[in-house]
């Protein structure tokens, strides 16, 4: 291979991270294994490679950390800081933390989440724009940890802007070991008032829970273990988070028509999530520390250096995912590699993707159109994240909720593109229940003498239906988990724009059900 | 080597042998069984192995943990026969079991 032609790549060029994707072909293609002399170190960027660089631990360590600068500097690293250890220190201390940060606690964040992105974006509907990321992906994140953590409100500014300054680099230069401080103390005093003040938050599971340390005692946490565990969540939930609210702003603006399909059926909601991750991963690579010589595509890696693992060039391997450079929220197969694999494998996934749709939905029930305004925007690349630091767009009227309120004249031209496809009904149902009436809103498409469709509340994500029609009357059942796990039974005749008829209630009996066309 | 049958949620069925000691979520990952995710690869803790044990197998296939019960919490679907495929070691009592394959995993 001649020098002219060999791929080069430069990770610290901030020019290179506004498209990485041509390169990354390249190397997946050209070069497997790729070398950098200058910054020394190796990349991999097909998704097998990537996939067996997060899962062989024993060749691959994350003990010296998991930003190549980091490994290069050979940075203290405070013991606990488990996305920094290897077993058996890494299970211990993962191990621990995921018995108080349970699947539980993070579903039961959902409803605050929602009203939290509507406290954001209520204020905004009518504004004519909003920024993606400083108006709801900057803020968001750190509210959800915080709300994790129970930390009052007025506090959690000040903690996520220390947190997030100790993890940022300088455009084009790599992250100064003397930037990084995982110590915790912004955390301390808020630890110790709430040792004082136990509740059912995390932070005072923690300040509770025994487990098994490497020596073999069992014992509690310490305050400065306490603290590492905190500032790990708020390192890696944070701005991944945020990036990944911008992401959704900057592509679904570039690609209205599959926008204009979660209008319609947030149902696809999730697998949009998915594909967003895998089109544009927050954090696009990780790194490891090579323990041992390994052998790749025919050559040693040598035991000492340090292996860049390309995730967002995996995500878009073709031998894996066909035409990988496309966009789309329909995709099926194989997923992507975004969390991470093995051992490391993102702690939070589930919290992400609960917050990754439930901003989506809220974002789309209020603006169904928008364009990006990428002049104003900016995009940058850390050593650990890559996204967009503003992202302001454009909005129009409209929005799923936006069209109940005000029913008729806003229909501008914008909107039109909105308006459910032709064929689709909406329905806004009042049912009273036992516990006071509950206002839900369905969106069906017939088929002869079936029908399906979704049904939505304030309280609900957007739930897939299908039912009969015989006459004018519709029947269907919906599976409810909240507030309490119950299949409700509906039935109800339309006679114009009105719908009546009732919904049985399992053991709470029976309801009326009114509505009328949306 | 045990055979353990998986059944994609579309009916797609995959008949596998399986090396005694794998667990059930590693010999769907190492024979690509789409409808298997396994991001954590067995540490119990990302909750995108899940299947559904065939009844006739659900009392042969061992306790799950608490943790394992956590995390169950979070699956799409879950049912009285929910199980994570990396909880469940293959072993030659296993032959035949048959696992499906839930709608999704996330
Ligand atoms: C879209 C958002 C997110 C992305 C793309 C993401 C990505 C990742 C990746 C790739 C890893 C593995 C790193 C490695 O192997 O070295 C990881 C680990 C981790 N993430 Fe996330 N993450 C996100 C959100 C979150 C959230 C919301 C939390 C918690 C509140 C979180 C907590 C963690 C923790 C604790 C680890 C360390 C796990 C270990 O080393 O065992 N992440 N994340
Ligand atoms: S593979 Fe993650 S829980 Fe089974």
């Amino acid at each position: 291979m001649t020098t002219e032609n060999a791929v080069y790549w430069d990770p610290y060029r901030p020019e290179f991270w506004m498209n990485p994707y041509p390169v990354f072909k390249r190397l997946r293609q050209e070069a497997p294994l790729y070398r950098n002399e200058q910054y020394d170190f190796y990349a991999l960027s097909r998704f097998s490679d990537v996939e067996r660089g997060l899962t062989d631990k024993d060749s691959f360590s994350s003990s010296r950390g998991d930003i190549l600068e980091y490994i290069k500097a050979q940075m203290p690293r405070p013991k606990g800081l488990f996305i920094w250890e290897d077993p058996p220190l890494h299970t211990v201390h993962r191990g621990v933390l995921s018995r108080v940060f349970t699947p539980r606690r993070m579903n039961e964040l959902e409803g605050k989440i929602r009203a939290y992105c509507a406290r954001c974006l209520d204020p905004l509907v009518g504004a004519g724009g909003f920024d993606f990321v400083k108006d709801l992906g900057a803020e968001m994140p750190m509210r959800v940890i915080g709300m994790l953590l129970g930390i009052p409100e007025e506090d959690q500014v000040g903690i996520r802007e220390k947190v997030d300054a100790a993890l940022r680099t300088e455009a084009g230069k790599p992250l100064q070991a003397s930037q990084v401080r995982n110590s915790g103390e912004e955390f301390a005093e808020y630890i110790d008032w709430r040792a004082k003040h136990p509740s059912s938050d995390l932070m005072s599971d923690l300040l509770q829970v025994e487990f098994q340390d490497e020596t073999g005692t069992r014992r509690k946490l310490t305050r400065e273990e306490i603290l590492i565990f905190v500032n790990l969540l708020a390192g890696a939930g944070n701005e991944t988070t945020t990036r990944l609210i911008g992401w959704t702003g900057k592509v679904l603006s570039e690609h209205p028509g599959q926008r204009a399909e979660l209008v319609e059926n947030p149902t696809l909601i999730p697998n949009a999530i998915e594909e967003l991750l895998r089109f544009e991963p927050p954090g696009p690579s990780v790194a490891r520390y090579v323990m041992k010589d390994v052998e790749i595509h025919g050559q040693t890696v040598p035991a000492g250096t340090a292996m860049l693992l390309l995730v967002a060039a995996a995500n878009r391997d073709e031998s894996r995912y066909p035409d990988g450079d496309r966009f789309d929220i329909h995709r099926k197969g194989p997923p992507h590699i975004t969390f991470g694999r093995g051992i490391h494998a993102c702690l939070g996934a589930a919290l992400a993707r609960i917050e990754g749709r439930v901003a989506l939905d809220e974002v789309l029930k209020r603006f169904p159109n928008w364009t990006a305004d990428l002049d104003n925007a900016k995009l940058s690349s850390t050593s650990t994240v890559r996204g967009w630091d503003t992202l302001p767009a454009f909005t129009g009227g409209g929005g799923r909720n936006a069209v109940r309120r005000e029913a008729a004249p806003a229909a501008t031209t914008e909107s039109a593109i909105a308006q459910p496809t032709a064929g689709t009904e909406g329905w806004e149902l009042t049912l009273s229940a036992p516990m006071g009436p509950q206002v839900m809103t369905a969106h069906i498409v017939r088929n002869g003498e079936s029908f399906s469709g979704t049904m939505s509340s304030a309280e609900m994500t957007a739930q897939e239906i299908s039912g009969t029609v015989s006459g004018n009357t519709l029947s269907w059942t919906l599976p409810l988990t909240k507030p309490v796990a119950i299949k409700l039974g509906f039935e109800a005749a339309i006679e114009g724009d009105k719908i009546a008829g009732e919904v049985k209630l399992g053991m709470f009996g029976k309801g009326a059900l009114t509505g009328k066309r949306i | 080597m045990p055979k353990v049958t998986y059944i994609e949620f579309n009916g797609d069925e995959y008949v596998l042998n399986i090396d005694p000691g794998l667990s059930v979520m590693e010999g769907a990952v190492n024979n690509n069984v789409g409808g298997i995710i396994a991001e954590c690869r067995g540490a119990c803790s990302c909750a995108t192995c899940h299947v559904y044990v065939d009844p006739s197998w659900v009392s042969r296939i061992g306790e799950k943990n608490d943790t394992e019960a956590s995390m169950l919490e979070c699956v799409c679907d879950p049912q009285p026969n929910s199980r994570l495929a990396c909880q469940i070691k293959v072993t030659e009592q296993l032959e035949g079991l048959v696992v499906r394959l839930p709608q999704k995993q996330t």
